[in-house]
């Protein structure tokens, strides 16, 4: 893979408990890139993408071997500042999931645990962040209403606008569609199209049109391997395993 | 149409050129990064205190029990104190035998369950799979109501109306006997057994039903021949939580068992008067010389006494647990026994109940017993001739019968109560003190009493528990801790009340030197609370949704900035109903403070949290007990301990359904 690797993985291997669910996955991730993960279900995308941000420190009997280095610094290093991670590397998940707060105390949320007190900064920065999550125009007037009331699509901006709102070099998102019709989710494809221009995104995905039209690379995974990445293009025009062909093209089984 | 859908919205973004988000404000120095992480565990080591508080005080309570009970078991000897026949620790030549203490104990609580268990088990299917949503709403609230009413209340009740109704009807002297004391204990456990048989019915995968009634089978095939053995060890822990409750019971039994230490003659004469553990606890705990054989006996009675609910609520705890986790970990793990289990189990209750059967039997009067034996057989013999829907038929009646009798017995005790109170009641009741030992005058000192001790216990219990919760659901992997700590609280939460009484006696009452006092009362309540409050937080944690704790952390929250912001206030309504069910336990119980905190007569109201205090149930316990005459101000007394009480669990349960209704809405 070409380009700067922001994030890059050696010989990564993941257990729940027994199971055995990343095998030696070994990738790097480009700066400023969109990268698409693609496989069948329970093939360990998720997991993957939660190894990046740590998340995956809070379930139990989960044990990692390998390396993780994120701007060359290893995330698994003692002493490695989570919090700092995380605010770095933004998390935007499957299912909406927006506080039971208001629009703006969701967006703010993340500056406040950071320290931003100021009210004035705090205003910009929510204004800002619905604005590049396109969803400004549409709760402007709103801004203190509960984010539960949003339709699922607006949620799942919110929550994209939560997470540009600390500044955060990389973005996660584990099938961030999957709970959307197709206007909601061309929406956000749009704002990955915008995105891509000043963040690294990582984004999970079962929809191969999807992965087609938004990533400049993909990685295809099957049964907790990471079986090959390379430039979108080639991967879909010209995949090197017969593997990454077959499930392409939906021969599989 | 679709490249259109892409190239409008693509239009419709209003993007800022350059993102203006100040950085500045928010990178981290390292001195920064070092403090909030030094923060993070401090807060963390607290929560970890809280949680760990629960394991001192079990600890504290065996040392003392063991303490104070050991000379006894060196003295007496372990088997001629367990074995021995004679329980008479005043004659010239003290004996103490526990014998018939156990047997007593273990007998009442056989009866109790004979009488509770097929009446719960019936109301449980009812409420669970025949009731409309309607007549649920109303059912479930009694069912907590019953729950809610104080056990000297039960006992007040049994004292006047029970005895007296057993008395007439077998031509006895008296009727403070076996019979009086299982059946209020029957229905003191009846709730706890509903309530968790109930959830087991309800926890059954709807595919079980829909299967079973897809291949035409009766509702009440599918009850009977699915759901209730899918349900069975749901229903078993049920069955043992309320015995449990039973053992665990004193002042309701103590006042109406007759408090004869023998053991029946015949031993399954029901109505023979008997004592149990509790009971002796509670009678003669009050009187003995503190340091004497006497009273080192009666910390060994209350070590078996501990011993043996110990043991009965964590074989409780430890199906119900094997049961949660079976429905989580794996679809696989059925929630069936395997066949030999069962059928173990079904043998094991069959020859219980058969036995039981023949005991009632030789009690009862020889036409009765003809009619049972020869209905029993005669069902036997026509059974397999009868329709389904028949069969069903039959079933329902008794279901239905057995829902409307725990609706009577609610509504007699309540009625009883209400109507015999109201006239006491007056301002002048309410806000005056007790004159001539209780009989004239008012109960202003209980209420007030009643209240400090509560609010006092509350204040202790409530910070405890959630920190503590807080700890076991937001800070741990489970592990070995874990498992310690969640023992320690199951361990709390079995303990019979009347042993916390005794454990403030003998830690906060004589070895910290607070004496008798509000101050001892309103900890030893908070002790018993404890437990209550902590499940019920956690409950509530647990059941805010892990995807916001990810959506906080992921944008680099703290742990302590999750769990205050985003966890806590959501989950703020359970934590609170909890409080209140707690306040409400502590306002009707009776033996923790007997020994602690209270006086029966006080002209005013005490000075500081050192003066012992009059309280509303121990006020009741002694006017009915101790004062003749005066049944009006019993009745008074009764029914504004009850409406205390209830109003405590009425605002509990109405807030939750607000709560719940709002969550779903
Ligand atoms: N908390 C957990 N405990 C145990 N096993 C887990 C856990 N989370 C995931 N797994 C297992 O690890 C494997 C990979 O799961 P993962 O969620 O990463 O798959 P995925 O590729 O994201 O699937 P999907 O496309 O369905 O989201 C699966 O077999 C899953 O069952
Ligand atoms: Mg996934």
């Amino acid at each position: 893979m070409s380009g700067d690797g922001i994030i890059s993985t050696t010989d990564l291997n993941l257990w729940y408990r027994e199971k055995h669910a990343l095998q030696s996955v070994s990738m790097r991730i480009p700066k400023n890139k969109v990268t698409a993960l693609i496989g069948p279900s329970g093939c360990g995308k998720s997991t993957l993408l939660r190894c990046f941000n740590r998340l995956n420190d809070l379930i139990d009997h989960v044990k990692i071997t390998g390396k993780i280095t994120f701007d060359d610094h290893e995330i698994h290093a003692p002493g490695t500042d989570v919090v700092l991670l995380r605010k770095k590397i933004g998390m935007v998940f499957q299912k909406p999931n927006p506080f039971p707060k208001s629009i703006y105390e969701n967006v703010s949320y993340g500056p406040r645990v950071h320290g931003v007190r100021d009210r004035e900064t705090l205003d910009r920065i929510v204004e800002e962040s619905l604005r590049h999550a396109a969803l400004w125009d549409e709760v402007k007037d709103r801004i203190s209403d509960s984010a539960l009331g949003l339709s699922g699509g607006q949620q799942q901006r919110l929550c994209i606008a939560r997470t540009l709102a600390v500044g955060p070099e990389v973005i996660l998102m584990d099938e961030p569609c999957s709970a959307l019709d197709p206007i909601a989710t061309a929406k956000i494809e749009n704002l990955i199209e915008k995105l891509r221009e000043e963040y690294t995104v990582i984004i999970v995905t079962h929809n191969m049109q999807q992965a087609a039209r938004v990533s400049d690379y993909t990685g295809f995974m099957y049964l907790g391997k990471l079986i090959e990445c390379g430039k979108t293009v080639q991967i879909f025009e010209h995949p090197a395993e017969e593997l990454t062909e077959n499930y392409i093209t939906g021969r599989f089984g | 149409m679709r490249e259109e859908l892409l190239k409008t919205n693509f239009l419709e973004g209003t993007l800022v050129k350059s993102f203006t988000i100040p950085l500045s404000a928010l990178t981290r120095s390292a001195t920064h990064a070092r403090y909030s992480l030094l923060k993070e565990k401090s807060i963390q080591t607290v929560f970890f205190s809280t949680a760990f508080f629960a394991v001192i005080v079990v600890t504290f309570i065996l040392l003392f029990l063991v303490r104070d009970g050991y000379p006894v078991f060196t003295q007496v000897g372990i088997l001629d104190f367990l074995f021995g026949p004679d329980w008479a620790p005043t004659a010239s030549e003290p004996l103490y035998g526990i014998f018939p203490l156990i047997v007593g104990t273990l007998l009442v609580t056989l009866g109790a369950m004979v009488f509770a268990v097929p009446l719960s088990i019936g109301c449980a299917i009812y409420i669970a799979e025949l009731a409309s949503p309607r007549a649920k709403s109303i059912l479930k609230p009694a069912i907590e109501l019953l729950a809610g009413i104080p056990s000297v209340v039960y006992g007040f009740f049994g004292l006047i109306v029970l005895t007296n109704f057993i008395r007439v009807a077998f031509d006895l002297p008296t009727g403070e006997t076996w019979l009086a004391a299982s059946v209020l204990l029957g229905i003191m456990a009846l709730p706890t057994i509903v309530s968790v048989s109930e959830d087991a019915i309800s926890s059954v995968p709807h595919e079980f039903r829909e299967g079973s009634l897809a291949i035409g089978a009766t509702r009440w095939q599918t009850i009977s021949r699915v759901l209730v053995p899918a349900a069975l060890s749901g229903i078993a822990a049920a069955i043992i939580l309320g015995i449990g409750r039973a053992i665990g019971e004193t002042m309701a039994v103590m006042m109406v068992a007759g408090n004869a230490a023998i053991v029946p003659d015949p031993v399954w004469n029901i109505l023979s008067p008997l004592r149990t553990l509790t009971g002796t606890l509670g009678i003669e705990m009050g009187e003995v010389a503190v340091g004497s054989d006497h009273y080192h006996a009666l910390f060994g009675v209350a070590i078996v006494l501990l011993v043996i609910t110990l043991g009965i609520n964590l074989a409780a705890v430890a199906i119900l647990r094997y049961l949660n986790e079976g429905r989580v970990a794996s679809a696989a793990k059925k929630p069936f026994f395997s066949a030999r289990t069962r059928a173990r189990i079904l043998f094991a209750a069959g020859t219980l109940g058969f036995s039981l059967l023949l005991l009632i039997l030789t009690a009862a009067p020889p036409y009765l017993a003809a009619l049972v034996l020869f209905g029993g057989g005669g069902w036997y013999m026509v059974r397999p001739f009868i329709p389904e829907n028949r069969v069903q038929q039959i079933a329902f009646v008794f279901i239905g019968l057995a829902t409307l009798i725990v609706l009577a017995i609610l509504i007699i005790i309540l009625q009883d109560i209400v109507i015999n109170g109201l006239p006491a009641l007056s301002w002048e009741f309410l806000t005056t003190s007790p004159l001539d030992s209780g009989r004239a005058g008012g109960i202003f000192p209980a209420i007030i009493g009643t209240l400090d001790l509560v609010v006092g216990a509350i204040a202790i219990a409530l910070p405890l528990g959630v920190g503590a919760a807080v700890y076991l659901v937001e800070y741990t992997q489970e592990g070995r801790m874990t498992q310690v700590i969640r023992t320690g609280v199951d361990l709390l939460n079995g303990t019979p009340s009347i042993v916390f009484g005794l454990f403030g006696f003998a830690f906060i009452v004589l070895y910290l030197g607070i004496g008798v006092s509000m101050l001892a009362g309103q900890i030893t309540l908070a002790l018993m609370v404890l437990p209550t409050v902590i499940r019920t937080t956690e409950e509530s944690l647990k059941s805010i949704p892990m995807a916001l704790r990810e959506g906080s952390l992921a944008l680099g929250a703290t742990r302590w900035q999750t769990i205050s912001r985003v966890v806590i206030p959501p989950a703020l309504p359970g934590i609170l109903t909890g409080a209140i069910l707690s306040i409400g336990r502590a306002a009707g119980e009776t033996a923790p403070i007997m020994f602690t905190a209270v006086v029966f007569s006080s002209r005013f109201l005490p000075d500081s949290v050192l003066d012992p205090v009059m309280a509303l149930p121990y006020h009741l316990f002694i006017l009915a007990t101790n004062v003749p005459g005066s049944s009006m101000n019993k009745y008074g007394t009764a029914l504004v301990l009850l409406l205390l009480v209830v109003s405590f669990y009425a605002v509990a349960i109405a807030a939750r359904t607000h709560f719940q209704n709002k969550m779903r809405g």
